[in-house]
C-alpha cells in the first residue's frame, strides 16, 4: 500500500515520454481553450473572418502559455492511495494511513471530544485554513487549522442550527434559535438578522455577498451583506427543509424538501428555476460537485442519487442513507450517516461513483456534518461528541491559487482581497442556470405581448392615419360635407376596430382565468384572502 | 477640282456632330446652313437659293465680295463666329479635311503637319483632292513662307535646313505670266506631270551624308501612310483622357494595396514607434545643465578651467599633477580622521556597555547622579537656579489657577461619573498619579533643598519595597527594622578612634558615657518594639494561616472547578434524562469531598493525587481490558486517531455520568493536568468506555443513540406504511404541480359546447352532434398546445419542471441584437467564450488580448501614410502564412476529431 498526502511539494523532474507529454499538454491546452474555436470556413464576411482568425490565434497562444505555466505554477501532485494485490482501498484504516504519511499530515488526524454541547456543525473558510464549529447547544468556536489554534470560542446559550463563514474568516453567521446572527472573529455580535427568522440552514454566496437562509417555515431569504438589502424573500411553499446547498458553478441555491423535491432558486425570481422530484421520501442531504454538473441527493427512502444537472437525469442510484454529504475539490463524495462515513470516488472517469474509503467513528457518535478541507487531503467531521478530522488521500486540490484562496494569507493580503472582492461583487441577477450565457444575445420571448402603452400608441397612430385621408371630389352630391364627415367617421371607426376587438378578447380571457381560479379555491368569502397564491413557474 | 473657300460656323459644326465621322473618311463636307443668317437677310437668302454659277464666275464674285467688305478670306473659326460679317452667306461648301481647318485648336501644334495658310493668303490653286500629302508638299508658296516649309522638311527628314534651302532657291525659277493664284494654277500642275514628289526632292540629296537615314524615314512614312484621323469630339476625348488617367492612377495606386491591406488586417496599428518624448538618460539630462546659482557657477568655472579641460582632453595623467597636495596636509587629515574615529568607537562601546547593564541599582545611581549634577549646576549657577525656581513657581501658580490636575479634565470627570471602582487598574493608577501631581504642585514648598532631601528619603523607601506590601506588613516590617537597627547599635562595638582629637583620653571618656546612655535608651526602645511586635504578630499569624489555606486552595484550584463542572454535569445529566437521583447523590458527595479537601492541609493535598493516580491506573487497566474485550475491532480505530490539542480547549470529560467512578475517578481527573498526554489518552478512552458501557447513555433527543443501532435501524411498520403513502403522494403532487405550471403558460382549450337551439335545429343537432368546425377548432387548439409543450426543455423529463420564465432583471446582461459584423448567433457566442481578463490568462497573453486597435501616445502627431516597398517575397510569405494557418487549423480540428473518436 502506498499513501501520499497532498501538498508534499514534489516536482516531478523526470521527463515523461515525449508522446505522453505532448498529449497531456494538448489536453491542458484544450482545457484552457474553453471550448471549440469558431468555424471560420462558414463565415462570409472576410473582414470578420480575419478579425476572428487573429483572435483565435491569440486565444490559442494564451491557452498554450497557460498550459506551459501550469507545469511550474502547479508543481504539487495530488495525494493518492495505492493498493497492492488483493488489498482494497476501503479496508485501509486511518491508523494505517497515519503510519505511512509524513508527520505533518499525520497531525491532521485528530478527534476533539466535546461531549456536552451537542452535535457540532462545521464550516471551513474558502482557503481551508479556518474552521468555525457550532455546537447545537450554543457553543461557537473559531479555529485556525494550520496552527491548531483556537482563535475564539464563546457560548451563545441558545440553539445553534448552522454556522457559515462570510467572505473571510473575520465574519461568520450563525443560525440561532430565533434569528440569524453575525459575529466577528473575536466573538462580537455584529448584527441580528431578524428577517431571516429561525433559519435551519445558512449558505453564503461569496461572489455576490449574499447570505442565504431557509427557515422553519420554508422561506428562502437572500440578503446582501454589504448593503443589508434583502434581495430575495421567497416562499418555497414546499414545507420545512433541512438541506440547502449552493451550486458552486452557477451559484444557484438548491433546497431539498420533505416532499422529495429539490428546487433551485435564484435571488431575482419568485419561482424556482428548476423543480425536480428526486426522491420518494424527504430529501435529507444535498451536495454539488465543483464543476456544477453533478449533484448528489440523499433521501429518506434509503437512496443516494447522483444527477447530471445538464440533462437533469439520474446518473447513478445507490442504496444508503446520508445525513450529510459533501464533494471534495477533486470530486470525491463523502456521505455520512450515524457514525459511519463513506467516501465514494469516481475512478473510471465516467462519473460512476464507487466506494473508495470508509471510516467509522466510535459507536454512538452521531455525525452531523462532513466537510472536505479545501487544499488538504482532510475530511472534517462534526458529530455529537465534538469534531474529528481524518485523512482522505486524493481529496484536496494540491495547488492553491493565491488569487482565489490563500491559506497563508497575511493580514494585508486579506484586507486587499476584501476590497478587491467588494469591487468585483457581482449583482444578484447574474445568477442563472447557465452563467456562460451572460453577454450572449437575449433569448427571444415566446409571445411578445405588446404593453398597454404600445397598444395605445398603435391605436392613436391608426386613428390619425384614418383622419388624414382625403376623399376624392365626386359629383352628384356624393361629396356633400355631411357625407364626407360620415365617411371620415367610418374610416376612424374601422381603424379602431381591431384594437377594440383585441381588448375585448383580453378582457374575456382574464375574466375566464379569474373565474377558473375562483372555482379552484372555493373558499368562503371570509377566508378567501388567505387563499394561497402559488408562484407561477 | 475645286478650290473652294469654306465658311464654317460653329453652329454648323455642332449641328453635324455625327457627320464629322463621315468627313474623316471622305473628306467632304455636306452643306450646312446657318439658320441665324438665314433669318437675317432675305436678299442673301435669295442669293443662296440662286442658280448654280460656274466656278470662274463664282471666284470672281467672291473676290468682289471680299473687296467690298474688306474682309480677308480667312478660314479661321474665330471669324466664323462673327455674325455681322457679310461672309456668313449660305454657301455650298466643299468638304475639307478638318485637320486643315484646325478648328478650336484642339490639336497639338506639333503634330500638325499640315500646311497652314498665311493670313494674307489669296486663294491659290489647290493641288488636288487626291491626298493631303501632295497638298502639303506640293504647295509652293509664292509668299515665300519658306521658313515654315523648311521647318516641315526638317521635321520630316531630320536634316539641317540649309540642305533644303539651296534647292528651294533653285526651284523657284519658274515664273508665270499671270500671278499665281488658285485661279491660275501653274501649267505643270495642271498637266499633272510636273508635280514635285518627295522623290524629286530627295534626288539631289543623293550621296550626301545622312541620306540613307532620310530615305529610310521616308520609306517608313510611306509604308505607314495611314491617314491622320480627325480629332474626336470633346466629350469622347475627355472620356478617353479620363480613362487613360484612370488607368494610370490605378496603376499608381495599386502599389499601395499591400500596404493598406497590411494595415487593415493588422489587429493593432502603432503610431508612436519612433517618437522620442524628451530625455531619457542621465547623461542627456546632465548635458543640458546650466549653472545658475553662485555656487554652481563657481564649480562650473573650476570644472571648465582651461587647464582642467585640456587635461581631460589629452590624458588623465595631467589631472593628477593638478591635484597635488602636500604630504603634511595628508598626514594631518589622516590623523584627524583617526582621532575622530577612535572617539566615536569608544563612545559607541561605552554606550553599548551602559545599555547592556541591567542592574536596577546601577540605573538608579545613574539617575541620581544625573540629577545631582543638574542640581549642582543649579547651585553653581545662581542665574540658572533662579530661572528654575521661577519656572517652578510659575507652574505652581498655574496649577493653583487652573486646577488642571484636580479632576477637572473631561477624562477625569468621565471616570468619576462612571465610578472609580469600575475602572481597571491602570486607569485608577493614572488617576492617583494625577492627584498626587496636583498635590505636589499646590503644596507650599519651603525650599528646593528640602524637597530634594525628601526625594532621597523616598528613594530609600522605595529600595526597601515597603510601599508594595500591605499595611500590616509594613508596620511590622518597620518595627523589625527599627529593632534591627537598635540591635546593631547595641551590639556594634564602635571602634573608638585611635588618632586625632577624638583619641584624646577625655574625649574618649565623654564618648563612652554618651554611648552608655544611648544604649539604655536603645534597650528601652527595643522593649517597646518587641511588645508592639507581639501585638502585631497575632493578627499576622492568623493572616498567614489564611494565606496558607488560600494557597492550599490554589493547589486545589482544579477541584474547585470540578465542583462547578459536576454541578453542570448534574444539569446535563438531567437533561439526558438519566437516573437522576443517583447523580444527585453523587454530585453531593463530590461537593462534600471537596469541602473536606479544602480543610485538609497543604501537604496532604500534595500527596493525595499521586496515591490516587496509582489507584486509578489499576482500576483503569482493568476497565480498559474489559472494554477491549467487549468492543469490536472496527470502532477501535478511532482511538488511534484520538489526539489531543492544547489544554485550553479540551474539555476532557466523560459525557455521561461517572456512576461507577466515585471519588477516586474524580481525583484522577483533577490530577490529569499533571499527568502527561499519554495519560490523557487513556483517560479519554476510559471516558469513551463510560459512554459505551453505560447502558443508560442513550440520548433521548437523537443526539446520542445507543451504539449498535446507530447505522441503520428498521423502521416500524407504521412508519413504513406512512412512507410508502408519502411516496405515492409525492409523485402525484408533483405531477399536479407540473400540470398547473404547463397550464399556466398554455391553457388547455375549452371543450366545445353549444347551447341547444342555437345555430341549428335541435333535432338535427342532436343527431349530428357538435358541428364539425367546432370540433376542428378544438383539435387545432389542442395540437397547438401540445406542440408548444413539446418545445419545452422539460418536455421529456417527467420529474422535472424547468422554468421558462425570462428574468427581466437579467435581460440587461444580454445583448439585444447581434453586434454588427456578426451574422450568426453561434459564431458570436463562440467568439466571446474566452475571458480576456487578467485572472484568466497568463500575464504574457493579456497584453495582446486587450491591446486597443490603435496604439498612440497622447500628443503625437499622426503623419500621413508613407509608401514603403513591401517586396514581393514578403507578400508571398504573408499569403502563404495565411494559407498555412487555415490549413493548420483544419488539421487540428481533424486531429481532435480523431482523438475524440479514439476516446
Amino acid at each position: 500500500m502506498e499513501v501520499k498526502a497532498a501538498n508534499m511539494d514534489r516536482i516531478n523532474l523526470i521527463p515523461a515520454a515525449e508522446q505522453g507529454v505532448s498529449e497531456e499538454e494538448d489536453m491542458k491546452v484544450k482545457k484552457y481553450l474553453r471550448g471549440k474555436a469558431t468555424d471560420l470556413g462558414a463565415l462570409q464576411d472576410k473582414k470578420l473572418k480575419g478579425q476572428l482568425a487573429v483572435r483565435e490565434e491569440l486565444y490559442g497562444k494564451s491557452a498554450q502559455a497557460a498550459a506551459k505555466a501550469e507545469k511550474w505554477l502547479m508543481p504539487s501532485e495530488g495525494g493518492y492511495l495505492e493498493v497492492e494485490g488483493i488489498e482494497k482501498t476501503w479496508r485501509i484504516r486511518q491508523e494505517a494511513i497515519a503510519g505511512e504519511v509524513d508527520v505533518l499530515s499525520s497531525r491532521k488526524q485528530f478527534d476533539i471530544v466535546l461531549p456536552e454541547l451537542g452535535p457540532y456543525t462545521l464550516d471551513l473558510s474558502l482557503s481551508g485554513r479556518y474552521m468555525v464549529a457550532a455546537g447545537r447547544k450554543g457553543h461557537l468556536a473559531l479555529l485556525d487549522m494550520k496552527n491548531m489554534d483556537l482563535i475564539k470560542e464563546f457560548q451563545v446559550r441558545e440553539t445553534v442550527r448552522d454556522v457559515v463563514f462570510l467572505h473571510n474568516q473575520k465574519l461568520f453567521a450563525a443560525a440561532q434559535k430565533k434569528y440569524v446572527y453575525m459575529y466577528s472573529d473575536n466573538g462580537t455580535e455584529l448584527h441580528c438578522l431578524k428577517e431571516h427568522g429561525a433559519a435551519a440552514r445558512l449558505q453564503f454566496l461569496n461572489k455576490h455577498f449574499l447570505l442565504t437562509s431557509i427557515n422553519k417555515l420554508g422561506q428562502l431569504h437572500f440578503q446582501d451583506i454589504t448593503t443589508g438589502e434583502m434581495v430575495g424573500n421567497f416562499r418555497t411553499g414546499l414545507g420545512r427543509s433541512d438541506a440547502m446547498e449552493v451550486n458552486p458553478f452557477n451559484n444557484v441555491t438548491a433546497v431539498g424538501h420533505s416532499g422529495g423535491t429539490v428546487s433551485m432558486w435564484k435571488p431575482t425570481s419568485a419561482a424556482p428555476l428548476v423543480k425536480m422530484l428526486c426522491h420518494q421520501g424527504p430529501v435529507t442531504a444535498l451536495a454539488f460537485h465543483s464543476n456544477g454538473h453533478l449533484m448528489a441527493t440523499a433521501g429518506m427512502e434509503r437512496k443516494i442519487k447522483l444527477w447530471d444537472l445538464r440533462k437533469f437525469e439520474v446518473l447513478q442510484t445507490s442504496p444508503g442513507h446520508a445525513k450529510t454529504m459533501n464533494f471534495s475539490q477533486k470530486g470525491l463524495l463523502a456521505t455520512a450517516t450515524g457514525s459511519y462515513v463513506q467516501i465514494l470516488g469516481d475512478f473510471s472517469g465516467s462519473q460512476e461513483y464507487s466506494r473508495y474509503m470508509g471510516h467509522s467513528m466510535a459507536k454512538g457518535y452521531q455525525i452531523q456534518k462532513v466537510v472536505f478541507r479545501p487544499y488538504e487531503d482532510v475530511l472534517a467531521i462534526g458529530h455529537s461528541m465534538g469534531w474529528s478530522s481524518i485523512l482522505i488521500p486524493g481529496s484536496g486540490e494540491p495547488n492553491f491559487d493565491t488569487w482565489v484562496a490563500n491559506p497563508f494569507e497575511t493580514r494585508k493580503q486579506r484586507n486587499e482581497k476584501e476590497v478587491r472582492s467588494l469591487l468585483d461583487k457581482l449583482p444578484p441577477e447574474t445568477i442563472m442556470l447557465d452563467p456562460t450565457k451572460i453577454g450572449s444575445v437575449k433569448p427571444t420571448r415566446k409571445k411578445e405581448q405588446p404593453t398597454k402603452q404600445e397598444r395605445e400608441a398603435g391605436k392613436e397612430a391608426a386613428v390619425e392615419g384614418a383622419k388624414s385621408i382625403s376623399f376624392k371630389k365626386k359629383t352628384k352630391g356624393r361629396s356633400k360635407s355631411s357625407k364626407v364627415a360620415k365617411k371620415k367617421q367610418e374610416a376612424v371607426a374601422n381603424a379602431k376596430k381591431p384594437f377594440l376587438e383585441q381588448q375585448a378578447k383580453d378582457a374575456e380571457t382574464s375574466k375566464k382565468k379569474r373565474k377558473r381560479n375562483e372555482v379552484e379555491n372555493q373558499l368562503p368569502k371570509s377566508l378567501q384572502r388567505f387563499a394561497r397564491k402559488v408562484p407561477t413557474t | 477640282m475645286m478650290a473652294d473657300k469654306k465658311r464654317k460656323s460653329k453652329d454648323g459644326m455642332a449641328q453635324s456632330g455625327k457627320k464629322d465621322r463621315e468627313f474623316r473618311n471622305n473628306k467632304r463636307k455636306n452643306l450646312s446652313y446657318n439658320k441665324k443668317n438665314k433669318k437675317e437677310d432675305a436678299s442673301e437668302k435669295r442669293r443662296r437659293h440662286g442658280p448654280r454659277l460656274p466656278n470662274a464666275l463664282r471666284k470672281e464674285l467672291d473676290v468682289f465680295n471680299r473687296t467690298v467688305e474688306g474682309e480677308p478670306s480667312d478660314v479661321d473659326e474665330r471669324i466664323d463666329s462673327d455674325d455681322a460679317v457679310g461672309n456668313d452667306v449660305y454657301e455650298y461648301e466643299e468638304g475639307i479635311a478638318e485637320e486643315e481647318s484646325k478648328k478650336n485648336r484642339r490639336f497639338d501644334t506639333v503634330e500638325n503637319y499640315q500646311y497652314e495658310l498665311p493670313e494674307d493668303f489669296q486663294d491659290s490653286d489647290v493641288a488636288s483632292d487626291e491626298g493631303e500629302d501632295e497638298d502639303n508638299i506640293g504647295y509652293d508658296n509664292e509668299n515665300g513662307n519658306e521658313g515654315r516649309h523648311t521647318r516641315m522638311l526638317e521635321e520630316i527628314t531630320g536634316l539641317p535646313s540649309d540642305v533644303f534651302g539651296g534647292r528651294k532657291k533653285k526651284d523657284i525659277i519658274i515664273t508665270e505670266a499671270y500671278p499665281e493664284s488658285e485661279y491660275n494654277p501653274s501649267s505643270d500642275i495642271l498637266d499633272g506631270d510636273g508635280r514635285i514628289s518627295i522623290q524629286d526632292l530627295l534626288d539631289p540629296l543623293h550621296g550626301k551624308s545622312g541620306f540613307s537615314k532620310l530615305r529610310k524615314n521616308l520609306q517608313r512614312m510611306n509604308k505607314k501612310s495611314v491617314p491622320t484621323l480627325a480629332p474626336l469630339p470633346k466629350p469622347e476625348q475627355e472620356r478617353l483622357e479620363r480613362k487613360a488617367a484612370y488607368e494610370h492612377s490605378k496603376k499608381d495606386i495599386t502599389k499601395w494595396e499591400p500596404l493598406v491591406k497590411r494595415n487593415r488586417e493588422a489587429p493593432t496599428l502603432y503610431f508612436d514607434e519612433d517618437v522620442d518624448l524628451g530625455f531619457s538618460t542621465i547623461g542627456a539630462i546632465a548635458s543640458e545643465f546650466e549653472p545658475r546659482t553662485d555656487f554652481e557657477k563657481k564649480i562650473a568655472s573650476l570644472v571648465n578651467q582651461n587647464e582642467v579641460v585640456e587635461a581631460h582632453k589629452k590624458d588623465g595623467a595631467r589631472l593628477l599633477e593638478l591635484n597635488k597636495i602636500s604630504v603634511e596636509e595628508v598626514m594631518d587629515r589622516q590623523q584627524r580622521l583617526a582621532k575622530m574615529r577612535s572617539l566615536l568607537f569608544r563612545h559607541e562601546m561605552k554606550a553599548k556597555r551602559v545599555k547592556k547593564i541591567k542592574s536596577k541599582t546601577y540605573h538608579r545611581l545613574l539617575k541620581k547622579e544625573r540629577r545631582k549634577t543638574a542640581e549642582a549646576a543649579l547651585q553653581m549657577d545662581p542665574e540658572a537656579a533662579k530661572e528654575h525656581a521661577m519656572k517652578q513657581e510659575f507652574k505652581r501658580a498655574e496649577e493653583r489657577m487652573t486646577l488642571k490636575h484636580k479632576n477637572s479634565s473631561r477624562w477625569a470627570k468621565r471616570i468619576l461619573q462612571r465610578g472609580l471602582q469600575v475602572q481597571d487598574e491602570a486607569t485608577r493608577e493614572a488617576f492617583g498619579e494625577q492627584l498626587s501631581r496636583h498635590a505636589a504642585l499646590t503644596r507650599k514648598i519651603n525650599s528646593v533643598k528640602e524637597s530634594s532631601s525628601s526625594d532621597d528619603s523616598s528613594d530609600d523607601y522605595d529600595s526597601d519595597d515597603m510601599l508594595a506590601s500591605p499595611d500590616g506588613d509594613a508596620k511590622s516590617k518597620l518595627l523589625m527594622k527599627a529593632k534591627e537597627k537598635t540591635l546593631k547599635v547595641l551590639e556594634g562595638d564602635e571602634e573608638l578612634p585611635k588618632s586625632g582629637v577624638l583619641s584624646l583620653p577625655f574625649m574618649v571618656r565623654g564618648l563612652k558615657k554618651r554611648k552608655e546612655a544611648a544604649d539604655e535608651e536603645a534597650k528601652l526602645a527595643l522593649e517597646e518594639y518587641e511588645s508592639s511586635l507581639k501585638q502585631l504578630e497575632d493578627p499576622s499569624a492568623s493572616g498567614s494561616c489564611e494565606r496558607g489555606a488560600s494557597s492550599g486552595m490554589r493547589v486545589f484550584g482544579v477541584p474547585k472547578r470540578v465542583v462547578n463542572e459536576t454541578s453542570k454535569k448534574v444539569k446535563s445529566d438531567n437533561y439526558y434524562a438519566n437516573s437522576d437521583s443517583e447523580d444527585d447523590v453523587e454530585a453531593q458527595e463530590d461537593i462534600v469531598i471537596e469541602n473536606n479537601q479544602n480543610d485538609k492541609s497543604l501537604r496532604e493535598a500534595d500527596i493525595d493525587p499521586s496515591l490516587l493516580r496509582e489507584e486509578f491506573e489499576i482500576s483503569h487497566d482493568s476497565l480498559f481490558k474489559s472494554f477491549q474485550d467487549a468492543e469490536d475491532p472496527e470502532t477501535k480505530t478511532t482511538y488511534d486517531v484520538a489526539f489531543l490539542a492544547s489544554d485550553s480547549w479540551k474539555k476532557m470529560r466523560g459525557s455521561s455520568d461517572a456512576s461507577k467512578q466515585t471519588e477516586a475517578s474524580n481525583h484522577v481527573r483533577k490530577s490529569e493536568i499533571t499527568v502527561g498526554p499519554m495519560k490523557h489518552d487513556q483517560s479519554f478512552e476510559e471516558n469513551d468506555d463510560d459512554c459505551d458501557t453505560d447502558s443508560g447513555g442513550e440520548m433521548v433527543d437523537g443526539i446520542l443513540s445507543s451504539g449498535p443501532k446507530s447505522t441503520y435501524e428498521l423502521p416500524s411498520q407504521a412508519e413504513l406504511i406512512l412512507r410508502a403513502f408519502a411516496g405515492d403522494d409525492v409523485q402525484e403532487d408533483f405531477d399536479k404541480d407540473k400540470e398547473a405550471v404547463l397550464d399556466e403558460e398554455n391553457p388547455e382549450p375549452e371543450k366545445p359546447v353549444l347551447l341547444p337551439g342555437w345555430g341549428q335545429w335541435t333535432d338535427i343537432q342532436k343527431k349530428k352532434g357538435l358541428p364539425s368546425w367546432m370540433l376542428e377548432e378544438h383539435e387545432m387548439a389542442k395540437k397547438k398546445r401540445n406542440e408548444s409543450l413539446k418545445k419545452r426543455k422539460d418536455a421529456h423529463l417527467s420529474n422535472v419542471i424547468i422554468s421558462e420564465k425570462l428574468d427581466r432583471k437579467a435581460e440587461k446582461l444580454h445583448t439585444k441584437t447581434l453586434p454588427y459584423p456578426y451574422t450568426s448567433k453561434e459564431v458570436f457566442e463562440q467568439s466571446i467564450r474566452m475571458p480576456i481578463g487578467p485572472e484568466f490568462n497568463p500575464a504574457t497573453a493579456i497584453g495582446a488580448l486587450n491591446r486597443p486597435e490603435v496604439v498612440k501616445k497622447a500628443g503625437v502627431i499622426i503623419k500621413p501614410i508613407q509608401y514603403e516597398d513591401m517586396n514581393v517575397r514578403e507578400r508571398a510569405e504573408t499569403h502563404k502564412h495565411n494559407g498555412q494557418r487555415q490549413r493548420k487549423a483544419k488539421d487540428k480540428n481533424q486531429s481532435m476529431r480523431k482523438k475524440a473518436a479514439k476516446v
